[in-house]
């Protein structure tokens, strides 16, 4: 039954979902808009999920003094602040000084501005290190990179008698080459999202349930 | 020479990086100023808000975070202007949980700028979770997906909510979106079945991404990247002054953007005038 029952709800619930793009009927779709908030409600549940998994998984690596306890002691400190201020103060974070507006704007904000500012810098070693032109392929690929990215700013743009056909030439690359493939890997995705949604409503693939 | 281009190719990277902070830090002391083209995707979004008339209602789902804060917070303030100065009810709603105090206050100080008032002329619906199950639920019954606003008031007591009942309700629907949940999801889920006219600011990095969906029709307009938003920023405020006294954030970061390029560009023509001289003496 701990298996059966969640392959039944699966099969009901994901044929059902499925129904409502062949079936235009009110009462059907008052029946899926229902499973669409039991949808919402099960996801705001999967936070709690998150930091029940996040409090087992880092505990006993603290107590252990496992390596890296320390950030991880820092982690689920600043989990438990942030929680504590959110449940406290959260309604005032339009409140300037406020104790949550000054956790996201001195504290997350920085952070996580700097998390992203650093990709600027890793691009610029990694693109000088790895992006050689070895064979013919990769030679390709490096001179679009590089009409694309002279091409993109305002200095190729203006540059003087080739400046507009740099800007046709980034155009079609964008347009041609790269919509041909970025189409293709998206049908190739939906049709293995189609086919595994298949194999997970007919219970041929079971890795949600643990197996 | 030969030994030179040897330590070249193996230079400690920090050195690239010491490069980076200067071409980064140095327009910021002395910009130029370099004038750039507008895209014919972000003049398509323009214009298409630009059609609008006033009393239109337009959903504008703002899904970012600090970390892309830089790259398309000017669109969605250029946005916010354009729509606000069209006399468009705006009803902005977020999937990202660390968006709302972020996009909430924007919202507010624009509104204040063009003395619009709360749930008569804008609303903030807040933060719901779920991704793209959330994202399924906005194009099938919003009041149900948001029973309250931000604030606690229940939406059918809000005025700028009153006939809004699904996502095809709206007369556009603008996604400023940094990644998962955004535009591919919104496209993906409700896009297609509903109808909708829906278009997108985005990173750089999902621009590509997101132009198959532009050329498809699924997506009217589409602004990427940090280019993206300083061009929306030269449409909305042709003479170059922001109401109420604001930057054009994106427009001054275009030059940081020039100077970043040619020392990215500048780097891996070197690394391979060196690699291939290196090798050829192997």
């Amino acid at each position: 039954m701990k298996r059966t029952l969640p392959l039944i709800i699966t099969f009901f619930v994901g044929i059902v979902m499925v129904g409502e793009f062949f079936i235009p009927h009110y009462g059907y779709r008052m029946l899926t808009d229902e499973f669409l908030q039991w949808g919402l409600v099960l996801a705001a549940a999967a936070y709690l999920l998150g930091i029940v998994n996040l409090i087992q998984v880092n505990i006993p690596k603290i107590t252990q003094r496992k390596p890296d306890w320390f950030y991880k002691l820092i982690m689920l400190l600043s989990l438990a602040i942030t929680l504590a201020i959110g449940f406290i103060g959260g309604q005032d974070r339009q409140v300037e000084g406020a104790a949550y507006r000054w956790v996201y704007s001195s504290v997350f904000t920085p952070l996580s501005a700097t998390m992203f500012s650093l990709l600027a810098f890793y691009i610029a070693s990694a693109a000088f290190r790895a992006f050689r032109a070895r064979n013919l392929d990769a030679g390709l690929l490096l001179g679009a990179a590089m009409l694309v990215m002279l091409a993109r700013v305002p200095i190729g743009e203006n540059l003087p008698y080739i400046g507009e056909g740099l800007g046709h030439l980034m155009n079609w690359i964008m347009d041609v080459p790269n919509t041909a493939a970025r189409r293709s890997i998206f049908i190739g995705g939906a049709l293995g999202a189609i086919a595994t949604g298949l194999r997970v409503i007919l219970g041929l693939e079971r890795s949600h349930l643990g197996d | 020479m030969f030994d030179f281009l040897v330590r070249f190719q193996a230079m400690d990277r920090r050195w690239i990086f010491l490069g980076m902070a200067i071409a980064i830090v140095l327009p910021l002391l002395f910009p130029f100023k370099m004038p750039f083209r507008v895209d014919e995707r972000v003049q398509a979004l323009f214009d298409e808000v630009d059609r609008l008339p006033a009393g239109s209602r337009v959903l504008v789902s703002a899904d970012f975070d600090p970390g892309s804060r830089p790259e398309i917070e000017p669109f969605y303030r250029a946005n916010l202007h354009h729509l606000f100065r069209k006399d468009v009810k705006i009803v902005v709603l977020t999937l990202w949980e660390s968006a709302p105090p972020l996009v909430q206050p924007i919202l507010e100080e624009i509104a204040g700028i063009y003395g619009k008032t709360y749930g008569e002329d804008y609303v903030f619906l807040g933060y719901k979770a779920g991704r793209e199950v959330a994202i399924k639920s906005i194009g099938a019954d919003i009041p149900k997906t948001f029973p309250t606003d931000s604030r606690g008031t229940p939406v059918e007591r809000i005025p700028v909510m009153r006939g809004i009942q699904k996502a095809a309700d709206f007369a556009l629907i603008v996604n400023v979106s940094s990644g998962n949940p955004g535009t591919k999801e919104y496209v993906m889920q409700i896009q297609g079945q509903y109808n909708l006219k829906l278009a997108s600011s985005t990173t750089a990095v999902s621009g590509p991404d997101y132009i198959p969906f532009y050329k498809a029709g699924q997506l009217f307009g589409l602004a990427a990247g940090m280019p993206g938003s300083a061009q929306y920023e030269k449409l909305t405020f042709p003479d170059g002054k922001v109401p109420g006294g604001g930057k054009l954030m994106a427009t001054a970061s275009m030059d940081v953007l020039n100077l970043g390029h040619l020392y990215i560009m500048a780097l891996i023509l070197f690394g391979n005038l060196a690699y291939f001289i290196t090798r050829r003496r192997d």
